[in-house]
């Protein structure tokens, strides 16, 4: 049986502790961004950029219908003005953009602990990941 | 039988029926169609929130007793059950699936039961494949991806009825490529009170089968659990514990990447999203808690027999029936 030379005792890889550890963090923040965003959005405590009630009444419609017909922010353009930033839809929306980078983070910290254990195959691995997971986020396939 | 198991037992067949009821309901096209505009427009946007919380409440406890996830069961049966576009609810199912892989990670990880070296370069091809999977799914019409839903849905549906997952793995000689990775590991089984070693092989062909199910899950916007773990643990000698977790891993940076194609085509909603991944995690939570307590192969027959209403109830909204 092949045992790997950077695995402790218990049989845990130092570089999953390292992700688990990023991994926990991340993902409380995330769960308590996105809690307290929906509160903030559906009470509106802060200002809409759309009212829950024209969202409401064209769900039914395709994303690319509703994009046109309410103009609705997409991707980064919420980060045009500061203003779109108050708005409690917008809070809402960048909380779920937050969870969808979770995993980026967990994957820079990553790759300093392949270099450190000299380990280039993984740290080309996760290099080329954070790659895929930036050009996703970038939007620029879009 | 103790009083609580009876109990457990009364509540879950209850459910069961409802939405059993519910499904066969809405198999009947003539009837759905008919009270579908008078509902959506009469109905309260916050009604629909409470009930797409409940309903993807009830959800989660029945994807943990099935060992499915939740994203599996999510788009199938939400697309049928609320007026939601099937765009929203794609996009809602893929974060369903993100969050459910990203609160269960760390401590999976932390057991060596998920593991950072197999799921890493299997992530890397499936979220390729994903981002390309969600831009060919949000590029069709919907009334395609309903039909290609319906014949994915029932073959998961076969898939769940045949397979047998292996828990013993045949301690097969590593392929080059797993050995060129240093992909092998050690975890604690608390049942046998042991240390479990594995290695896997046949890991090219693994690769490709993951960039096939990543491309399935971006098009679908579902979890692919129910593929992964086969894969892993059938084709590539995974321990069945470690193909369950790691496939969490997997899914965790594949729906990311995918998940970023939604956002950007306007097709993630928070007021879809959030109640849908706030129910799913809340019942998947007591699913857990049940899970000592109830047949979970009762009911894994019953999310067969979901699916399957559920996948049917697709293949007709996809031929306009």
């Amino acid at each position: 049986m092949i045992m790997d030379k950077n695995k402790k005792s218990q049989g845990i890889d130092n570089v999953q502790q390292v992700y688990a550890k990023v991994l926990e963090n991340a993902s409380h923040v995330g769960f308590a961004l996105l809690i307290g965003g929906y509160f903030v959005y559906i009470l509106q405590l802060l200002p809409l950029s759309i009212p829950i009630d024209v969202i409401a009444g064209n769900w039914h419609l395709s994303a690319a219908e509703m994009q046109q017909k309410l103009n609705t922010p997409s991707g980064w353009s919420f980060f045009a003005t500061t203003a779109m930033l108050m708005k409690g839809d917008v809070f809402s929306s960048l909380s779920i953009y937050y969870l969808a980078t979770a995993t980026i983070f967990c994957l820079l910290f990553t790759i300093p602990a392949y270099i450190r254990e000299k380990n280039y195959i993984y740290t080309t691995i996760a290099f080329f990941q954070i790659a895929v997971l930036l050009v996703a986020a970038s939007g620029i396939i879009n | 039988m103790s009083p609580a198991t009876s109990v457990f037992r009364k509540i879950l067949m209850g459910s069961a029926t409802a939405v059993g009821a519910f499904l066969l309901y809405l198999l009947i096209p003539a009837i759905s169609f008919a009270a579908e505009p008078q509902t959506v427009e009469q109905t309260a946007w916050w009604i629909w929130m409470l009930l797409l919380f409940a309903f993807s409440f009830v959800l989660g406890i029945f994807s943990v007793l099935a060992g499915v996830g939740g994203g599996v069961l999510f788009v199938p049966i939400v697309s049928g059950f609320f007026p939601f576009h099937l765009d929203f609810i794609r996009g809602a199912g893929l974060l369903v699936a993100l969050s459910g892989a990203l609160s269960a990670g760390a401590p999976l990880m932390r057991k060596g039961l998920a593991d950072l070296k197999l799921g890493l370069p299997m992530a890397l091809v499936g979220s390729i494949s994903s981002i390309a999977g969600a831009l060919a799914g949000l590029a069709m019409p919907a009334n395609i991806v309903q039909l290609l839903l319906g014949i994915a849905i029932m073959g998961i549906a076969m898939l769940m009825m045949k397979s047998k997952s292996s828990g013993l793995i045949d301690h097969q000689e590593p392929d080059a490529l797993s050995k060129m990775l240093g992909i092998s590991g050690v975890y604690y089984d608390e049942v046998t009170k042991k240390d479990v070693s594995w290695q896997i092989h046949r890991t090219p062909m693994g690769l490709v089968l993951f960039m096939f199910i990543g491309f399935i899950g971006g098009m679908f916007g579902m979890g692919a659990g129910w593929a992964n773990v086969p894969v892993f643990n059938l084709l590539m000698g995974v321990p069945l514990k470690v193909a369950v977790a790691t496939s969490g891993l997997v899914l965790s940076i594949n729906g990311a990447a995918a998940a970023w194609v939604y956002i950007f085509k306007g097709a993630v909603i928070p007021l879809i999203a959030v109640p849908a991944i706030g129910g799913i995690m809340l019942g998947s939570k007591i699913g857990a808690k049940l899970l000592t307590k109830v047949n979970t192969r009762s009911v894994r027959m019953i999310v067969i027999i979901m699916l399957v209403i559920a996948g049917l109830r697709s293949l007709l909204k996809g031929f306009g029936i």
